[in-house]
């Protein structure tokens, strides 16, 4: 009897301390990174900042600029260690928000402005910046800027870039098959119609993110309308969709698009990787993006032929549309933000400060040709063509619009709008169609 | 020993652990995801609204691509089960009558597909079935059948018929290695004796191997109907449920609601009702496929 009792008190103490090494190693995972970071700051005077992007790319482009500036930072503050972790846009997206979910206390983040800045905010994962301190000569920015990192007049993040909607296309492609470079909508039509004769794809896009369509019918509304504000004012719910025939134009535009064929065919399960990758090896004429893919003209992993024949134009101007060539969707996208939740606030803004002046980001990202700044930059006289056409096409703008309509409502609009715009191009979907569903969109959101 | 076992305490306290451990990671997360089910929180931090029934009643009443998604899981399901199976059942057969190193060989091969990593087979069928450089597009274009080709996962018309196939190519290998289980688990005297009564080939098959194996097809039944409710990873990294929702599934529509949308309370309801729909269909299957053991 006793033996046996002892064997159980044996055996429930193992089990015991079984469980508790289980239930402990459970939670190591998150307090080993965070300890190791706490400890290094407290250590030898060493820091170690958690640094969070969008640009997995480090070699080229953004992710060099980015990564040139992390690395300047670095050899002027020999204590600060910057650890970076990047992933793809749409896994980068996801990841930030279980990263918020947790209050995973990272130091830097980029963010997108609009809807998913608005939702970050809302849980209280970024920090609220004071604009006064980015006033003057150290930074630059341009005016208007802030526009989607301002949520009930407080700022929440500093824009990267000057973000605006252009067309790529390749210059050799376009001589070769004798193909006359669009400056209106319907030679763009016959543009398409063209190279779908010669079997070659007219125009690349992303179309599995969707929101590449949500940035072409914007485009479009401005172009019939020239009116900037004419989309935002019906996700506003000012207008309907139904009350302003500029709608229903673009829409039938896009359906034109669609039956003729305009883009890849693989374009719904294209992401932005493989629409770019159909461009850069020359298998279609043109690629829908925006100006943050100035890179692409001095990547040098890119074909040379390719980079050579690289070409950049406006959107055209529709036939009869009040919308000039010069209105220019323009918006600013992509930012920096400061994590709440960090476990050196102040070690972080120093570096968020450093990042963010105009001889750093700015400097680097137009120098290396990855981006057109939201600071003020200057020429240097090596711009590659495509950059200058770029700084031509956003200095000549007579109009911007301030914000990408997709990310100017709530998150579920922004699903539910790009959702809509999904259905439309995959189906047999009419023009009226699609209004009422995008009305439903702004509705419901 | 026996005595620690009749010790009510001894009981409890070894099982404790297990249950703590089941408790948190299972009961916990689903009471809270409960709670979140009723409000119409954007992420968890954000401010909690409550919104009482609400987001039940859109779903089940108002929501088209909800019941699309429920529909495409259980076509998924009812695909595993009579177009997968019967597949894996034939091959078990085939494998198990091979013999040898072949069998040994095939064995291997057949399950190769289950050891490859998701991401690395959904990127090999999007460049597989890609309208321009994919190899489908291409024999077919070389057999002279090019009035057959399509943009496979690109065209709502066919996306969904190209992710069934994918997937259940996909799975084949799991199948397989159970029914072959239960298939080497027959006696060989069984067949003997019905060679001798004058019985042969598919016949020989129908009549005392399909019988036999209908333990394995009964936990098989429930698997498949569960995996296929479950489906998420290689349909998020192809298509991510278009084009146009035509390859929505219950699971990704789920994550894209709480992480693309800001939908986090919604998107809670819809993992309630994914529980209950899947206790449900385990609960359907189990009863369907109930049925004395078979002697022999």
């Amino acid at each position: 009897m006793k033996k046996y009792s002892k064997l159980a008190r044996a055996s429930i103490l193992t089990l015991a301390i079984a469980s508790v090494g289980t239930l402990a190693a459970c939670g190591s995972d998150n307090s080993s990174s965070t300890s190791d970071s706490s400890s290094g700051a407290s250590g030898e005077g060493k820091v170690t900042l958690r640094f969070f992007s969008n640009l997995p790319d480090r070699k080229s482009g953004q992710g060099l600029a980015e990564q040139t500036v992390i690395d300047n930072y670095i050899k002027e503050n020999p204590n600060v260690k910057i650890e970076v972790e990047t992933l793809a846009e749409e896994p980068f997206k996801n990841k930030l928000k279980a990263y918020m979910s947790s209050n995973e206390p990272i130091d830097i983040t980029m963010v997108h402005g609009g809807a998913e800045l608005n939702t970050l905010v809302q849980a209280g994962y970024v920090k609220e910046l004071d604009p006064k301190e980015y006033e003057g000569e150290q930074y630059n920015f341009l005016p208007g800027v802030y526009k989607s990192f301002t949520f009930n007049d407080k700022l929440y993040g500093l824009p990267r870039n000057s973000d605006y909607e252009v067309i790529y296309y390749n210059k050799k492609l376009f001589a070769d098959n004798g193909v006359k470079v669009p400056t209106t909508l319907t030679e763009l039509l016959d543009a398409a119609k063209a190279f779908r004769d010669k079997d070659i794809a007219p125009m690349s896009i992303n179309g599995k993110d969707l929101w590449s369509f949500g940035e072409m019918y914007q485009n479009l509304v401005l172009r019939y309308s020239g009116n900037q504000n004419l989309i935002l004012d019906a996700i506003d719910k000012k207008i309907k969709f139904a009350d302003d025939e500029n709608f229903l134009k673009a829409a039938q535009y896009l359906a034109e698009v669609r039956d003729s064929k305009m883009f890849q065919d693989s374009f719904m399960t294209a992401d932005y990787g493989a629409s770019q990758n159909l461009f850069t090896q020359s298998k279609a004429a043109m690629w829908y993006m925006g100006s943050w893919e100035a890179g692409m003209a001095t990547n040098e992993a890119l074909p040379e032929e390719f980079r050579q024949n690289l070409g950049v134009i406006k959107v055209p101007v529709a036939d009869g549309g009040k919308g000039t060539a010069d209105d220019l969707l323009a918006w600013n996208g992509g930012g920096y933000a400061l994590v709440s939740s960090s476990k050196q606030p102040e070690e972080a803004k120093k570096f968020f400060d450093y990042l963010m002046s105009a001889n750093q980001w700015a400097k680097t990202a137009w120098d290396t040709g990855a981006a057109v700044p939201a600071q003020k930059y200057e020429l240097t006289g090596t711009e590659s063509e495509v950059q200058k056409t770029l700084t031509d096409i956003l200095v000549n703008a007579s109009s911007t619009s301030g914000a990408s309509a997709i990310d100017y409502g709530t998150p579920k609009f922004k699903d539910d709008i790009q959702n809509a715009l999904g259905k439309f191009f995959s189906s047999k979907q009419t023009p009226e169609e699609l209004l009422s569903a995008l009305q439903t969109a702004v509705d419901t959101q | 020993m026996h005595r620690v076992f009749r010790n009510k305490t001894a009981i409890f306290l070894f099982v404790a652990p297990g249950m703590l451990l089941f408790a948190l990671t299972f009961l916990v997360p689903i009471i809270v995801s409960g709670y979140y089910s009723f409000t119409d929180t954007l992420a968890p931090g954000t401010k909690v609204t409550m919104v009482g029934f609400d987001n039940y009643t859109n779903l089940l009443f108002h929501d088209e691509r909800f019941w699309l998604a429920l529909r495409n899981a259980l076509l998924l399901g009812i695909g595993f089960i009579v177009i997968q199976h019967p597949i894996c059942i034939f091959f078990a057969i085939l494998l198990d009558r091979l013999g040898g190193k072949a069998e040994k060989i095939f064995r291997t091969i057949f399950f190769i597909p289950c050891v490859i990593s998701v991401v690395v087979i959904s990127k090999m069928w999007l460049s597989l079935l890609d309208p321009t450089f994919g190899m489908l597009n291409k024999l077919l274009d070389l057999v002279g059948l090019d009035s057959l080709k399509h943009a496979w996962l690109g065209e709502s018309s066919t996306a969904l018929g190209s992710m069934l196939f994918i997937l259940i190519w996909a799975g084949f290998g799991w199948g397989l290695l159970f029914y072959y289980a239960g298939v080497k688990g027959i006696s060989e005297d069984l067949y003997e004796a019905a060679q001798l009564d004058g019985a042969s080939g598919f016949r020989m098959h129908l009549k005392i191997t399909v019988p036999l194996l209908k333990p394995v097809i009964a936990v098989q039944f429930t698997l498949a109907i569960i995996t296929a409710l479950k489906q998420m990873e290689t349909v998020f990294l192809t298509t991510n449920g278009g084009p146009g929702d035509s390859t929505q599934f219950l699971a990704v529509y789920l994550y894209n609601k709480a992480f693309s949308a800001s939908q986090y309370g919604y998107a809670n309801a819809i993992s309630v009702l994914f529980v209950i729909v899947c206790l449900l269909a385990t609960y359907l299957s189990n009863r369907l496929t109930r049925s004395d053991a078979t002697d022999f």
